[in-house]
C-alpha cells in the first residue's frame, strides 16, 4: 500500500457508485418500466419508446447517462479483473463463488450491452424518428432462437451483476455493516434478482407471443424520406 | 497410505529465493495427537527422505506451538492455515505442506512477511502514548467497546488473510484484511482514536481499502475468528464518510 497516494480510490470507488447510479438506475428503468410496457402490446410500447426518444437533450442524456458511464464501468472492471486473481478452486467458498460470478456476468452483460446497443440504437431503423417500429425491431431478433436465447442470457446476466452489485456497494461503502443486516440485504438482493429477471422474461415473452409487427412498410416509409427526390 | 503405522508428507523444498523448488517426500511413525510442526520437528532430528536419502532439516517458522504467535502459516494441502494446529489425523495424505505463495520465499517454508509489519506501519496501527511526560490513565471504554474491540486485538499477524485474498498480489498492492482490522481496533480506541483521521487517509491511497473485492475469503480463513469482513465494511464507511467530508471542507 503506497498510503495516501494515488488516484484509484477516487476511480474504484466512482466505478462502484456507477453502477448504481446512473448504470444501474437506467437498468432498473429499462427493463422494470420501458421494457415492461411491452406486455401491453406494440402501441403501449410505441408510446413509451415515443416518450424516451422525445426527451429534451436525448442524445446528451444518452451519452452522459447511459453510454459513457457503461463504457466506464465496463473498462475499468476489466481492468480490476485483469489485476486480481481468481482462487476459487482451492477457496470455494460462496463468496469467493460471487466474486468470480461478479466478473463473469459482467463480461457477459458487457457483450450483450454493446450488440444491443449497436443493433438497437444504432443500426437498421431509426426507433427516435420511428417509435412505432420499435415493437416489429425487436421481435425481429426475439423470433430467432439464437438471438432470444442471446438476450435472456444479457438479461440474467445484467440483473445477477445488478443485484449482487447494490449488496457489494452497501458492504464495501460501510453502509450495511453488521453480518445479520448483511445477510437481509442478500435476500433482499436475491429477490430483486428474481424481479429483474421475471419482468425481463415477461417483456420477452410479450414480444413472442404476438405476430410480427410490419417494420418493413416503416422502413420503406423511411426510405421515401430520406431518398432526395429525382428532379 | 503406505501402512495405517506411518504419515506421509510431501514437501516443496527450496534452498534461497533464488533456487528453483523441487518435491521432498518423508515417511514417519505415525503417533497420537501428532501435528505438522511435531513432524517437521521430527524430521529436523532424523533429516531423511521416505527412499532413504540424507537430506538438510526443513526450514520453517514456528514459535509458540499453540496458535497464537502466528509465525507458522503455511499451505497445508493447499490451503493457508497455522502448521501447529494442523493435527495429522484430520489431514488427507499424503500431506502436502507449501509456503505461503504470495510473499517473498526465504528457504523451503519460510517466507517473508514483512509486508504486513510495513503496512501497519504505515497505517499507524499503534497507539500513540508517546511524551515526556506521565499522561495518566487513559479513558475508560464501555462494556460495549471492549466487546466489539477484543476480537479485533485476537489478530496475529499470520497473514492467511492476505494469502487467500484473490485481491492480494503485488498489481495491486492491496494492503490486506488484517491492516484494515487493525485500523479499526486503535480508531475505536479512545486513545489510539487521536490519528484516526491519518489512519484513514492512509487507506485511501494506492493499494487501499478500495482494492477489497469482497469475495470474504480472508473472513473464512481467520484462524481467529476475526470479523474481517465487518472490519472492511465499518472502515470503509469511515473512510468514504472521511473522504467525502474532506471534499467540502478541505
Amino acid at each position: 500500500m503506497r498510503a495516501g497516494q494515488g488516484h484509484s480510490f477516487l476511480l474504484r470507488r466512482l466505478h462502484s457508485l456507477s453502477g448504481i447510479i446512473p448504470v444501474g438506475a437506467f437498468l432498473f428503468e429499462h427493463i422494470l418500466i420501458s421494457n415492461a410496457t411491452a406486455t401491453g402490446g406494440p402501441a403501449a410500447y410505441a408510446r413509451q419508446v415515443r416518450f424516451l426518444g422525445g426527451l429534451p437533450f436525448v442524445t446528451v442524456l444518452e451519452l452522459f447517462g447511459i453510454w459513457l458511464p457503461i463504457l466506464f464501468h465496463s473498462l475499468y472492471g476489466f481492468y480490476i479483473w485483469w489485476r486480481g486473481e481468481s482462487n476459487v478452486t482451492d477457496y470455494p467458498w460462496t463468496g469467493n463463488w460471487m466474486y468470480s460470478a461478479q466478473r463473469w456476468t459482467g463480461i457477459i452483460a458487457f457483450a450483450y450491452i454493446v450488440w444491443h446497443t449497436w443493433t438497437m440504437r444504432f443500426s437498421g431503423i431509426d426507433l427516435h424518428l420511428f417509435p412505432g417500429a420499435a415493437f416489429g425491431k425487436v421481435q425481429a431478433e426475439v423470433f430467432h432462437t439464437g438471438l432470444f436465447l442471446f438476450y435472456v442470457a444479457g438479461l440474467i446476466a445484467a440483473s445477477w451483476h445488478f443485484a449482487y452489485g447494490i449488496w457489494l456497494f452497501c458492504a464495501k461503502w460501510g453502509i450495511i455493516t453488521g453480518q445479520k443486516a448483511q445477510k437481509r440485504l442478500l435476500v433482499l438482493c436475491l429477490a430483486f434478482f428474481f424481479v429483474m429477471t421475471g419482468a425481463g422474461l415477461a417483456s420477452l415473452t410479450a414480444f413472442r407471443s404476438r405476430p410480427q409487427q410490419p417494420t418493413a412498410r416503416i422502413r420503406s416509409a423511411l426510405k421515401a424520406v430520406l431518398t432526395p427526390p429525382k428532379t | 497410505m503406505a501402512d495405517s503405522k506411518s504419515v506421509l508428507f510431501k514437501i516443496r523444498r527450496q534452498g534461497s529465493p533464488h533456487t528453483s523448488p523441487h518435491w521432498e517426500e518423508f515417511s514417519l511413525a505415525w503417533h497420537p495427537g501428532m501435528n505438522v510442526i511435531s513432524s517437521l520437528m521430527e524430521i529436523a532430528r532424523n533429516p531423511v527422505t521416505r527412499d532413504g536419502k540424507p537430506t538438510t532439516p526443513i526450514t520453517y517458522d514456528a514459535n509458540c506451538l499453540e496458535e497464537v504467535c502466528g509465525s507458522c502459516a503455511m499451505l497445508i494441502n493447499g490451503t493457508a492455515r497455522m502448521a501447529c494446529s494442523a493435527l495429522i489425523d484430520k489431514l488427507e495424505q499424503p500431506v502436502r505442506l507449501e509456503p505461503l505463495s504470495k510473499f517473498p520465499i526465504v528457504r523451503d517454508l519460510a517466507v517473508d512477511r514483512s509486508v504486513l509489519f510495513e503496512n501497519l506501519k504505515r497505517a499507524k496501527a499503534w497507539v500513540p502514548i508517546d511524551g515526556t511526560y506521565d499522561l495518566g490513565s487513559g479513558p475508560r471504554m464501555t462494556m460495549e467497546e471492549q466487546e466489539a474491540a477484543y476480537p479485533l486485538s485476537r489478530c496475529i499477524s499470520c497473514c492467511c488473510c492476505m494469502e487467500v485474498c484473490p485481491q492480494f498480489n503485488e498489481d495491486t498492492g492491496f494492503v490486506g484484511a488484517a491492516t484494515i482490522s487493525q485500523v479499526r481496533l486503535f480508531n475505536t480506541h479512545p486513545t489510539g482514536s487521536a490519528l484516526k483521521r491519518e489512519r484513514l487517509a492512509a487507506l485511501m491511497g494506492d493499494g487501499g481499502i478500495q482494492e477489497c473485492g469482497y469475495a470474504q475469503n480472508c473472513v473464512e480463513i481467520c484462524p481467529k475468528d476475526i470479523p474481517l469482513t465487518r472490519s472492511i465494511s465499518e472502515v470503509g464507511g469511515a473512510v468514504m464518510k472521511q473522504a467525502i467530508g474532506d471534499l467540502f471542507r478541505k
